[in-house]
């Protein structure tokens, strides 16, 4: 069987989450924490003990090459255990260990997909701000480490736009507002292709929500075991938070009916074993307020998030923008929360208005503007947007003709894998 | 850790969150591929949420190795035995698919850890269902019997279009691998490891696991066998396995880890290229620095600028230098 007629694997490596599995397939098969638990003692051990005994300086290296985990494995062993280290192999959307990386997809590969790297083509993504050298490196690992037939690295928002792909025409003009872990990214694409100098990056992601939601509780006086209140925070956010139209409404409301707002949280410590509960009550709100007013978290970075979409968008030709106020698409696991596309087109819609008017005033009220349509597009699949656009574009027959090949690798050499090209499927 | 395990994760996953929200009806219809062309299919409708419909394709048998109505020998006995009357083999399987079953989690015990086992159980499908004729062997060999119309090698599909070989004897059975990689470095590199593989059974430790040999050609236990069916371009592996290595619970993990071990070795040729790699890259990184190190003092603040595009003549290098 050729690989061109098995599905490609499709992996989504993100900052907090990675997200694999096969095209065609509307969920990923695995969505892991991209984390590594790596046991360093073996190391450590020969280097005391020995001095010039080469040979198990190098076994004990073997070892610890060859002792790891991935994901959430990785997490439990780290705390389970302090002979393993945990290493984030990718920051901010780029990946900054390789050793690391290449640990972690093998593990997916062989591991959760419990698939032979040789029989599939592959569709990675990398975030919009990679440098060509990087995707040279994933290419060298991908073909040389892996063997794998044929590889496609897909830029993350083109991927999120190519989501809506399903339903009828494909609009491959847009704005993808991409809120993950780390933080988020505004990113201009026209025709496929993303306007580089648009991109606008707002330090704040879904771990600073939990941050602070962790802070909120903790200043509240509620008692969470410590070493358990990130996870709790987590968790919490998750389930119970959403985005509400007015704070001091929302403050209100909790106030006068808290039976209604205010929900439990029950665990078992950790070390005791004893159940314990918690409020989750203003947090609720107050977590996604973040994106909206950056200020009541940090001091340092204070623009709400409308604001940076519109500046995106009128940072972008002009002849674009109608088509991109319109198509604004979310994509990553912190857009889950509840009516946060409403509270993010109501905000950005205002700022619009705002400035038409303000246009046609001083124009003096001979010409008036045509209203400018704002849309802010959700789906079900937003959590992993990025992913299913990969599995989609990978399930066309123009995927496999798109993609570089082990061949092409071989013949030209790493400096292929600097680009690839947009393809017909993606229209 | 390096070790495959033979539950598949993502069969397992779905099979205990679907217990874990047996009253929430979904539809669910995905599919999967594992290591030598073994495809799932599982699909679960609104309409029955208790119940998961699983299909199964096995690799494409070789012509000497022999299906029955579609799947190894001994596979339908063994499916029934293992998973018992949660589990409804549906006939004829789904389009394309070897085995499809109906898995009816309403009828799953209702004790914990019996319901863990079970569900594990079904996750592991294809070590039940691959490794039924090799089970079937080895039943006997606990036994110290020879099926009867044993005669010649028996041939096993373990890969796409590969079969591997078994010779029953009563107090022993012989397994053969024919070892067949496509990329010329994984050749090179699973012939070495094979070698060391023998070797390292030869340590004192190792005393009772089954005897092994490496050959590049075929072992003459494999005589009878067509030709085709013996090119290998990394050689031979052979095991013999005694009754010691089937007692009790010891048959279900021979039979796992032989009827994947040219995985196993596959697995093992792309860690140690992926070990390679970051001991070059080590390497790289440490050449860099020593170069960097080496540097002219003034050379180096230069660089820190970003003028490093400026060519130095040799009059500057000296000037430099003896500054
Ligand atoms: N239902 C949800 N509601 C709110 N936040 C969520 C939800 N699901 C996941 N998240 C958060 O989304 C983040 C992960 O998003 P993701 O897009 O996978 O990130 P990345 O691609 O940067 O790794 C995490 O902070 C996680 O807590
Ligand atoms: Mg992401």
């Amino acid at each position: 069987m050729d690989a061109a007629s098995r599905p490609a694997v499709v992996i989504d490596n993100g900052t907090g989450y990675t997200k694999m599995g096969f095209a065609g397939n509307v969920e990923p098969c695995f969505i892991i924490p991209t984390v590594v638990a790596v046991n360093e003692s073996f190391l450590n051990q020969s280097r005391s003990t020995s001095k010039g005994n080469w040979i198990a300086q190098h076994s004990a290296g073997v070892m610890a090459d060859l002792d790891f985990f991935i994901g959430e494995e990785a997490l439990s062993r780290s705390r389970s255990s302090s002979t393993y280290n945990l290493s984030y192999p990718i920051h901010h959307g780029q990946v900054e260990n390789w050793d690391a990386m290449e640990r972690f997809w093998q593990q997916c590969i062989f591991n959760y997909m419990r698939c032979d790297p040789e029989d599939h083509y592959f569709l990675l993504t990398e975030s919009p701000l990679t440098a060509p050298e990087n995707r040279e490196y994933t290419g060298e690992i991908m073909f040389e480490t892996f063997n794998v037939p044929g590889l496609y690295i897909a830029v993350q928002p083109v991927l999120a736009l190519a989501a809506g792909y399903t339903t009828s025409k494909c609009e491959m003009t847009g704005v993808v507002v991409d809120v993950g872990d780390g933080g988020t990214h505004v990113v201009p694409v026209v025709d496929g292709y993303v306007i580089g100098s648009g991109i606008k990056s707002v330090p704040i992601g879904g771990k600073d929500v939990t941050h602070f939601i962790q802070q909120l509780l903790k200043e509240r006086g509620e008692h969470i075991p410590p070493e358990d209140s990130f996870e709790v925070a987590r968790k919490a956010k998750e389930m119970y938070c959403y985005t509400c139209s007015d704070i001091v409404k929302e403050y209100n409301k909790h106030d006068k009916e808290p039976a209604k707002y205010i929900k439990q949280w029950t665990g078992i410590k950790p070390k005791t074993g004893a159940p314990y509960s918690c409020d989750i009550g203003y947090e609720r709100f107050l977590g996604p307020e973040v994106f909206f007013h950056p200020e009541i978290y940090s001091s340092e970075y204070t623009t709400p998030l409308p604001v940076v979409i519109d500046k995106c968008i009128q940072s972008s030709p002009i002849d674009t923008r109608r088509a991109l106020y319109k198509n604004i698409v979310l994509s990553g696991g912190s857009t889950m929360f509840k009516d946060f596309h409403r509270r993010l087109q109501r905000d950005i819609k205002k700022i619009v208005d705002a400035r038409i008017l303000a246009s046609d005033a001083r124009l003096g009220g001979e010409a008036k503007s045509q209203p400018v349509e704002v849309n802010v597009v959700s789906h079900p699949i937003q959590r992993f947007a990025v992913w299913f656009g990969g599995s989609v574009l990978a399930s066309t027959s123009e995927f496999y003709a798109a993609c570089h090949t082990k061949a092409e690798y071989e013949e030209h050499g790493a400096s292929i894998c600097r680009t690839n090209p947009v393809f017909k499927g993606m229209y | 850790m390096i070790l495959l395990q033979s539950p598949s994760r993502f069969i397992l996953q779905i099979l205990q969150n679907r217990v874990r929200n047996l009253d929430k009806g979904i539809d669910l219809d995905c599919h999967s591929v594992e290591f030598d062309d073994v495809r799932y299919h599982i699909q679960v409708s609104m309409k029955s949420p208790q119940s998961i419909v699983l299909s199964m394709a096995l690799p494409a048998p070789p012509p000497e190795a022999i299906f029955y109505a579609g799947l190894p020998f001994g596979a339908i006995e063994a499916i029934k035995a293992a998973f018992g009357a949660i589990v409804q083999i549906l006939d004829p399987p789904k389009d394309g698919y070897n085995l499809t079953m109906k898995i009816n989690l309403g009828k799953l015990p209702s004790d914990e850890e019996q319901k863990q086992a079970l569900l594990i159980k079904i996750a592991s499908v294809r070590e039940v269902v691959l490794g039924a004729p090799l089970r079937v062997v080895l039943k006997h060999l606990s036994s110290k019997t020879v099926a009867s119309d044993a005669d010649g090698p028996i041939a096993l599909v373990h890969r796409p279009k590969e079969s591997f070989f078994l010779v029953p004897q009563a107090e022993k059975v012989t397994v053969v691998f024919p070892m067949r990689f496509q990329d010329s470095v994984d050749i090179v590199l699973a012939t070495s490891f094979l070698r060391e593989f023998v070797e390292a059974r030869r340590a004192p430790g190792l005393n009772n696991a089954p005897p092994c040999v490496w050959s590049p050609s075929p072992p003459p236990e494999l005589k009878g066998v067509p030709p085709h069916a013996l090119t290998a371009n990394a050689g031979f592996v052979k095991f013999v396995i005694f009754p010691r290595h089937v007692e009790g619970r010891k048959l279900d993990r021979t039979v796992w880890s032989l009827s994947t071990f040219h995985a196993y070795v596959s697995y093992h040729v792309k860690c140690s290229e992926a070990f390679m790699h970051t001991r070059m890259r080590r390497r790289v990184e440490s050449l860099i620095q020593a170069l960097d190190r080496a540097k002219p003092e003034s050379e180096k603040s230069k660089l820190l600028q970003g003028k490093s595009f400026k060519r130095l003549s040799v009059k500057d290098k000296l000037s430099n230098s003896n500054s």
